[in-house]
């Protein structure tokens, strides 16, 4: 049939799109771009220097603070700060969460307090953490903690409502004990959402180590960005969130290793 | 035919207003709600501004900072609170000029206090030059209470870098580590030193002023209003340096003794300010912050020259500072302590 | 051993899920337990697996355990209920855990387990690696590494595909021809229950009551021979009048609900 040749055309493609594929060059672009743009408009003085300083200047203050070693002293007090008052807050978090997330008793007990304390700016109480636990490092540490605690305590036992009801039912089918469930099933199963708990933790001791550092502190990068400020050293201050958004990146970077090696089985 | 007249007289009038509230010209002016800033509310409430033919509104803001960052951005044409370090870093950018004077530290005159937490004191620390080895607090790097001590060093002989700076960020945080004996000694206004040694938390060791008399703070305007709009500016400092009068009238006497009173020019203007300062203070409390302020609004100018000197050594201001493109002493007549040049 | 049940019946709070189920499981038999879904099937399962209390009535096991046993009665899911996290074998071990074995008869008793069914190369594999049907030979390798004297399957082919089913229907046959062993089958397909069961009790749609139970005369070796068919074909007509119209009243509530 000679007609069906002319008939006859390939089928126009209309799938595709719609999907998150990443461009691995894209954000790179965008960040030069940016920096370009905000670099220009300070040097041909659109933006006054006074309201935003140069990325340069952000730079010259950085490579300045290298320099003279002090940005390593700031980096180290703060890590010093963020890691002892994450592990408290965490280890206490995940205590009283799993606790609550395994006994009905223990949620109904905690459930109310942890509503009505969660959402406490830990900032005001800063006058009371200095009462109690002085100006040192103990009321810094402190903040972090507590800032970490109740959302820690969250995630615990909502990972452990997470954690399919069969699984457990399996195991008690095969006449585990409740000691061997909780290790064996309910532990592993929250797992995931304990470890996404953690990034959010992370993130709120990493903002918390300003508030911290508000309490007589002279070292550290949030007494840094805090002094910057008092001194609208603009350029410093920012140079002090970067600071800061660097060590985001990297606790996030090894919260996302530590990730993938603990949930390998996923 | 009377319609129409009336309603032309409506118009006449509406008119007239209109004209009377376009002859007072605007001027804003970013202040606190402290006893310091009473000159500012003394000419407002006593209608020196508007004789002057200014129609001033005063924001008020909660701290110290935004004040110094709203005028320098335009956002108010003037401002009057403390200088700091920041302050002068701001100021330092060409944005703002200091005009007059605001409250100083001035001999006789309470205004900051040197208190030292009562276990401390029983042990022994009663006098200014035991500072060396102590923990102090203050409120932030680079604030008035940082400057006080780093002046209290040079004049006692010690050096900064022995006492041990504990920025708590705010009074009521300093105040909660005295308390709780976290730091050996603080720097603090009057009013708040009375508190904590009523408390028996802390004893007052001495004032500023007996140490230190220094220009605490001063009137200042955006670069920009100086250089556009001098002529109010002028009408605004005059109506200014009136209230600075009446303050010092009111409120600034001494009786033969060499104590301060209060005498019925007090009440009138004590009424004034406590309808501004928040939270609302007692009499008692009026006339214990009540600071020094120099009648005329002169500056103490060799003293902000020194101030900036200091806080360029200690590293909390730039270098490139020249403190006198940040002062315009032409508003006022008479400044006092005038570098010699 | 024998399973009897008396006079069960079980609520969840208002809603009456089972109305007296009297019935009993003879040795060595598999009986298949048919009837809509929501009939109570699984509630029914739970209760002889003792992971829920009867509101009224009672289960009985009677007679000796094999001499290997060392848990009477185990479990086989429809969703498999694998822990994700463990290995092939170690899922299987996860059954022997509370039974305190020396290592080595552990990993005896797993061993040999993964190769009745079929998983030896598979006991390092973990389950998001295995298809469904591997899945649930696991599952069922780990109720047997135990020796049960009574299995109890909850549609344990539901959740696979036809030809899969196919092959796991013939791998149970062969296991149980291995193994002697009691079993509860629970299931919503009557051609599974006329494949792999002695005899076939229908429930009625919820609160799910015994409506009959049927022998079917052809022995589980002959079931798939041209020769059972029309035998078979009449049952599964018969039992198909009697669930018919009970599934489409069920299907019809489930809507409602
Ligand atoms: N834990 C429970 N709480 C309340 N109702 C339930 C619960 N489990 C099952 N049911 C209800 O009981 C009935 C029987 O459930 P089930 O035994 O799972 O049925 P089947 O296994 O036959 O599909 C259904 O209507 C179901 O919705
Ligand atoms: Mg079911």
């Amino acid at each position: 049939m000679p007609e069906r040749s002319e008939t006859s055309r390939p089928v126009p493609f209309r799938g595709g799109g719609f999907h998150y594929v990443p461009r691995k060059a894209v954000p790179w672009i965008g960040f030069v771009l940016v920096l370009t743009l905000w670099q220009a408009l300070c040097s041909f003085g659109v933006i006054s220097p006074l309201f935003l300083p140069s990325p340069e200047a952000i730079g010259v203050a950085l490579w300045r603070l290298s320099e003279s070693g002090a940005i390593f002293s700031h980096l180290g007090w703060s890590l010093q700060r963020i890691l002892a008052g994450w592990a408290i807050g965490t280890a206490a978090g995940l205590l009283v969460g799993l606790t609550m997330g395994i006994f009905s008793a223990a949620r109904s007990l905690g459930l109310p307090f942890v509503s009505a304390l969660f959402p406490i700016p830990k900032i005001a109480l800063l006058p009371l953490l200095i009462l109690w636990f002085g100006i040192g490092e103990p009321s810094k540490i402190a903040v972090i903690a507590l800032g970490v605690f109740f959302p820690t305590v969250i995630s615990a036992y909502t990972a452990c409502d997470s954690v399919p009801r069969n699984l457990i039912r399996m195991g008690q089918s095969f006449g585990l004990s409740g000691q061997t469930i909780v290790s064996e099933i309910l532990l592993p199963g929250a797992m995931p959402g304990i470890l996404s708990g953690f990034r959010i933790s992370a993130s709120i001791a990493l903002i918390l180590v300003v508030a911290a550092e508000m309490i007589g502190a002279q070292h550290g990068i949030g007494a840094f960005i805090l002094s910057a400020g008092n001194l609208m050293q603009t350029d410093q201050l920012l140079a002090g969130v970067v600071m800061l958004s660097i060590l985001g990146l990297l606790i996030s970077f090894i919260l996302g290793r530590v990730e993938t090696w603990v949930l390998r089985w996923r | 035919m009377k319609k129409l007249l009336a309603a032309l007289c409506g118009l006449m009038i509406v008119a007239a207003g209109q004209a009377l509230a376009q002859d007072k010209e605007k001027l804003s002016i970013a202040a606190l709600r402290f006893v310091s800033s009473s000159p500012i509310f003394i000419a407002q409430e006593k209608g020196y501004f508007a004789a002057e033919g200014l129609e001033v509104e005063i924001k008020f803001f909660e701290a110290a900072q935004p004040i110094a960052v709203a005028t320098a951005g335009g956002d108010t044409d003037l401002g009057i609170t403390g200088f700091t370090g920041g302050f002068y870093n701001l100021a330092g950018k060409g944005a703002l000029k200091v005009i007059a004077a605001q409250s100083r530290e001035e001999p006789g005159y309470d205004f900051v206090a040197y208190v030292v937490n009562a276990k401390a004191h029983e042990a022994g620390f009663k006098s200014v030059t035991q500072f060396p080895g102590k923990t102090v607090g203050i409120t932030t790097v680079g604030s008035t209470f940082h400057y006080n001590l780093g002046k209290l060093a040079e004049k006692r002989n010690f050096k900064l870098e022995d006492v041990q700076l504990k920025p708590l960020q705010s009074i009521p945080n300093v105040m909660a580590a005295l308390k709780g004996a976290q730091v050996d000694a603080v720097l603090l206004p009057a009013n708040n030193a009375y508190a904590l040694e009523k408390e028996g938390a802390g004893k007052i060791i001495g004032w500023v002023h007996q140490e230190t008399p220094w220009q605490l703070g001063g009137l200042f305007a955006n670069t920009k209003v100086v250089e556009t709009r001098r002529p109010a500016v002028e009408k605004f400092v005059r109506a200014y340096q009136k209230a600075c009068a009446d303050y010092a009238e009111g409120l600034l006497q001494k009786d033969a003794q060499g104590q301060r009173t209060f005498g019925p020019k007090a009440d009138e203007l004590i009424a004034i300010i406590q309808k501004y300062v928040e939270p609302k203070p007692s009499v008692e409390q009026v006339k214990g912050s009540a600071s020094y302020i120099d009648p005329q609004g002169r500056l103490l100018v060799n003293d902000i020259y020194s101030q900036v000197r200091w806080y360029q050594a200690n590293g909390m201001v730039d270098k490139t500072v020249d403190t006198s493109k940040i002062l315009d002493l032409n508003f006022v007549k008479g400044h006092l302590d005038l570098p010699k040049r | 051993m024998e399973v009897r049940i008396e006079g069960v019946s079980h609520r969840y709070g208002g809603l009456q899920a089972l109305d007296g189920i009297s019935l009993t499981v003879r040795e060595g038999e598999t009986l298949a337990l048919i009837g809509p879904s929501g009939c109570g099937k699984s509630t029914l399962l739970g209760i002889v697996g003792g992971l829920l209390q009867p509101s009224t009535g009672k289960v009985l096991l009677s007679g000796k355990p094999p001499a290997d046993c060392l848990n009477p009665l185990t479990y086989v899911f429809q969703d498999f209920a694998l822990l994700p996290w463990r290995t092939v074998a170690e899922n299987i071990g996860l059954s022997l855990m509370p039974h305190g074995l020396p290592a080595n008869k552990r990993q005896e008793r797993i061993a040999a387990i993964l190769v009745l069914t079929g998983l030896g190369e598979f006991a390092a594999a973990y389950p998001r690696q295995l298809s469904g049907g591997m899945r649930q030979r696991v599952g069922l390798a780990r109720a047997l590494v135990v020796r049960p004297a009574v299995l109890l399957l909850d549609e344990p082919l539901s959740a696979l595909d036809a030809q899969t089913r196919e092959l796991l229907m013939e791998e149970m046959l062969a296991i149980w021809a291995q193994q002697r062993s009691t079993r509860l089958y629970v299931t919503h397909n009557l051609d599974e229950a006329l494949r792999l069961a002695d005899r076939i009790a229908v429930l009625s749609r919820r609160p799910g009551r015994l409506r009959e139970i049927v022998e079917i005369g052809v022995p589980l070796s002959e079931r798939s021979k041209p020769d059972a068919a029309p035998a078979l074909a009449a049952l599964h007509a018969r039992l198909w009048t009697l669930i018919r119209s009970e599934a489409a009243e069920a299907d019809r509530e489930v809507v409602n609900a």
